[in-house]
């Protein structure tokens, strides 16, 4: 009874104290440093610290920083406008061309990097304008940008994925190979809708008659813009599958490969470099701030009974383990809506997971379902990532409404698929499974 | 301690342990505060919590110094980069082959007393330890003897490292949770992790075709029962028996379920194709020898030296030495 | 005060950018590792663990400055629409939350610095580094948290039409 009451005291004042619009680090570590001086003592609010300390020299959440410098070092390089060039120049003449097009870069730009915010922010300069000028209904133009730039979520490299697969204690290896297949499938998916809807409607697509084809021999030329992403994506994914390194070890030489292609297409520079890291740096601190307010929510929500008294719930009631999964995601998806990721993970993944386990289902499995409403949040308002990161670049006349109705096909798109998983596990697990049999 | 409220003559603690839920030795932490409390009639009540629900594991000895929960189950290795005594009262690598040897020097030869003067200046109560026997080594090439180990790369921790590092080991400090995929991947050719139950469990034997008798890093293994001396002051003589009592039962009966659970899951390795390698106890013999020298490079205090000491003297007066 | 303020926000500011640097030591160590060990066969025991002690002091350097620039994550629904006193008040209220969270960072890291310091605490792995020196970085974060939510206060109070 008591801890039913931490439970509802906790996540109200969440929610009130978010509200505020204070840092979501200092609301959860605030709440937690009232709850614990309440309900456990004073002499308890150590707890908080120790945490912090671990959290200071973990392996793998080191891979964070790695993965967004080499994000970052990548956006500046100029080998995303090589793409984008390349990909016009394939593409213009199929309907729907550029957006599908858009979809393929940033299924590439998700094999190559961690963090959605380089695809989202590198369509929305290339591909938005382009798209626009040849006529395109301008939501089928911004929901492709937002869904394809959430790709990188489930397909590794992935930094939200890292943190999931830490919080849930499972190999990151094995988490990343969990999410190539499903990351596939849904870029797939956003192909198929992109291209049946144009084709029902050419007219949201419009092709110019203008638009001339390039000669055979100059289209195979612009294909060497695919060489360096090849080369970065074989050094980081490669790096890890053929165990030369760790998943974290994986990242230095993702920097490194980031760094060469920038060497190549001459964009290293001093000034480079020193912005590239001002970004990481950012990023890192908020993501790691969160996460010390996080274990210091979630270690007196623990040590007070709440996650017990939810447990204890969810085995009270008589209902099938489907309709408690149904449930949980439904909660990730609402949570979704007004949260960050990492804050998600760090908040419901010490609380989920045991309930996963005692229900038997797969953590991998999960993971990826897991990822699939991370990338529902990621493009559903009103706090979105992509959002955000267009809103920056959106032109005269657009307005962030039509951003928010472009998003609408896709959120149902991710729905369906993650349905889809949801019934067959077999897809999420063959690949990690498979690449577990390889060399024995 | 401020939380332990004594409302009707009840006293309710709370313990961290160092595994995770749902683990046989989690259960054995259940059992451990279901006996204390039928031993006190109710009086003492302790809710256990799996290792890094509050904090992790490695910091629980500050947690409880500060009053955070009132006792915990620990490895006292995590804390030897502190207290240098504390890397011969958790596991000695090529130190006592049987588990009852180094039960033993707790109970028989001063271990206890010399373990209890470690913990008192922090301002905890060294209770009682659980002792129980190996942790298997896994590896993906044959060692067939102890000099076999050179020139490999390897994942072990604490003390271990740094006496398999003197036997020419390249030791890599790798999280547990990416022990399977190391050796998977080749980036590692031995490593330690879990007991033998618990790593046929994570798939070991999918990625390591040869496992290692005895673990000689880890032969046998000590965790502990540590309560904060103010809480435990509280507690009246019936109480503090009942830690030590149930303390002392768990350590067999955990032993014990491990001791067949091994037999058990040693089959099962062998089922799935596994080469179980029996170390020859004379190559092992010969290794300890050497292994005294690392011991003397860990025992860099009064303390842990008279500790170190007294288990070697054990050792010889039990022809191990 | 406003210079006050200014003079901690050019502190935090000048922290943050040495820090920035040092994400750059950890690829180089990393790679280093990676070379050593697949390369060389002969894996460091040292590198990794420096990577990981640098870490910590990385991250929670650029946590004041980024209190400054607004970068913390925040739901900003209802405050993005507030104005006026309104809008300075729950931007003070976010600050002292900061400021809050800071001090007790603070309060509970010092003894644990101070204790790890006169134990003379190692990790205990096979490199072996003492390990207070990175510890130390938390106590100070915090206080350069403290300073920062409290430079902003001032800032807000004084100019209230910048919030
Ligand atoms: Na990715
Ligand atoms: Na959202």
């Amino acid at each position: 009874m008591e801890s039913s009451f931490v439970l509802l005291f906790m996540f109200t004042s969440l929610i009130a104290f978010m509200l505020s619009g204070a840092g979501l680090a200092f609301v959860l570590g605030a709440i937690a440093f009232i709850s614990t001086i309440l309900l456990w003592g004073p002499a308890a609010l150590i707890v908080t610290v120790l945490n912090t300390f671990e959290t200071m020299t973990s392996e793998s959440l080191m891979a964070i920083p790695l993965y967004v410098l080499m994000a970052s070092i990548l956006q500046k390089s100029a080998i995303i406008d090589a793409l984008y060039d390349a990909m016009e120049a394939w593409s213009a003449r199929l309907n729907g061309g550029l957006a599908v097009g858009t979809i393929i870069i940033c299924t590439i730009l998700a094999a190559m990097t961690g963090v959605v915010g380089a695809a989202v922010a590198a369509m929305g300069i290339l591909a938005l304008p382009s798209m626009l000028s040849r006529g395109y209904h301008p939501p089928l133009a911004l929901g492709a940008i937002c869904a394809g730039g959430t790709l990188g979520i489930l397909i590794p490299p992935s930094v939200v994925t890292i943190v999931y697969a830490i919080t849930a204690q499972i190999s990151i290896g094995q988490m990343f190979a969990a999410g190539i297949v499903p990351g596939l499938i849904l870029a797939g998916s956003y192909i198929a809708y992109i291209l049946i809807r144009t084709w029902l409607n050419p007219s949201l697509a419009p092709i110019p008659d203008d638009i001339e084809d390039l000669p055979l021999g100059e289209k195979l030329g612009k294909l060497k813009a695919l060489i360096l992403p090849a080369f970065v994506v074989f050094g980081v994914l490669g790096s890890i599958y053929t165990g030369i390194a760790t998943p974290t070890e994986a990242a230095a030489v993702g920097v490194l490969g980031a760094a060469i292609s920038a060497l190549v297409t001459r964009r290293l520079s001093f000034e480079m470099l020193s912005g590239a890291a001002t970004e990481t740096l950012r990023v890192t601190a908020m993501i790691l701030w969160i996460t010390i307010g996080a274990r210091a929510f979630i270690s007196v929500f623990v040590a007070t009974g709440g996650a017990d008294s939810i447990l204890g719930f969810v085995e009270g009631v008589e209902a099938s383990r489907w309709v408690v999964l149904g449930v949980m995601v439904l909660v990730l998806i609402f949570l979704g809506l007004f949260l960050d990721e990492i804050g998600i993970i760090l908040l419901c993944v010490p609380v989920f997971l045991p309930i996963i386990i005692a229900l038997e289902f797969d953590p991998l499995w999960f993971g990826v379902l897991f990822m699939i409403t991370a990338q529902m949040a990621y493009i559903t308002p009103p706090f979105g990532y992509t959002l955000f990161y267009l809103k920056g670049v959106l032109p005269e006349g657009i307005g962030i409404g039509q951003v928010y109705r472009g998003v609408i096909p896709f959120f149902f798109i991710q729905v369906v698929v993650l349905i889809f998983f949801a019934i067959f596990p077999g897809v999420v697990t063959w690949l990690p499974e498979a690449l577990s049999q390889v060399g024995k | 301690s401020g939380t332990a409220a004594r409302a009707q003559g009840v006293t309710k603690w709370r313990m961290q342990a160092l595994w995770g839920g749902g683990t046989t030795p989690m259960m054995y932490e259940e059992k451990f505060c279901a006996r204390v409390a039928e031993l006190t009639g109710g009086s003492l009540e302790i809710t256990p919590f799996a290792g890094g629900q509050i904090v992790p594991s490695a910091q629980a000895f500050d947690a409880v110094r500060g009053g955070a929960f009132e006792m915990m189950k620990t490895y006292d290795g995590y804390t030897a980069g502190k207290i240098p005594a504390h890397g011969f009262s958790s596991t000695v690598p090529f130190g006592f082959p049987e588990a009852d040897q180094y039960e033993a020097w707790f109970y028989e030869r001063g271990g206890l007393d010399m373990v209890r003067e470690s913990y008192a200046p922090a301002g905890l109560t060294y209770v009682a330890p659980t002792v129980y026997g190996e942790e298997p080594i896994h590896s993906r090439v044959p060692v067939r003897t102890i000099a076999d180990f050179d020139g490999l790369k390897g994942r072990f921790v604490g003390l271990a490292s740094a006496v398999m590092a003197d036997f020419g080991v390249s030791v890599s400090p790798l999280p547990t949770s990416e022990v399977y995929s190391a050796l998977d991947k080749g980036l590692i050719d031995v490593a330690d992790r879990g007991d033998i139950k618990a790593n046929y469990e994570e798939g070991l034997h999918e990625v390591a075709k040869y496992l290692i008798l005895p673990g000689v890093h880890q032969p046998t293994t000590a965790t502990s029962y540590v309560a904060n001396t103010r809480a435990f002051e509280t507690l009246d003589d019936q109480q503090k028996a009942a830690l030590a009592v149930a303390a002392r039962e768990i350590s067999g009966s955990l032993r014990q379920d491990i001791l067949v659970a091994n037999g058990e899951y040693l089959k099962k390795f062998q089922d799935a194709g596994v080469e179980i390698i029996d170390l020859d106890p004379e190559d092992i013999a010969q290794a300890r020898a050497k292994a005294v020298e690392s011991w003397k490079k860990a025992a860099t205090d009064e303390l842990s030296t008279r500790m170190m000491e007294s288990q070697v003297a054990l050792m010889q007066e039990l022809r191990l030495l | 005060m406003i210079s006050l303020a200014r003079r901690i926000t050019a502190l935090n500011r000048g922290l943050f950018a040495l820090a920035k640097w040092l994400i750059y030591a950890i690829v180089l160590l990393m790679l280093w590792e990676v070379l050593s060990r697949y390369v060389f066969s002969a894996p460091t025991s040292w590198a990794p663990e420096l990577a990981t002690l640098i870490f910590g002091p990385f991250f929670l350097l650029g946590g004041p400055y980024l209190l400054h620039l607004g970068g913390h994550v925040a739901v900003d629904v209802a405050s993005a629409h507030a104005t006026g006193r309104l809008a300075v008040l729950l931007k003070l209220a976010g600050l002292f939350l900061a400021a809050v969270f800071g001090a007790i960072l603070l309060w509970f890291s010092v003894p644990l610095v101070m204790q790890s310091f006169s134990y003379g605490e190692t990790s205990y792995s096979a490199w072996n580094p003492i390990v207070w020196p990175a510890k130390a970085f938390l106590p100070l974060s915090a206080i350069l948290l403290i300073l920062q939510a409290f430079a902003d206060a001032i800032t807000a109070i004084a100019e209230p039409e910048n919030v």
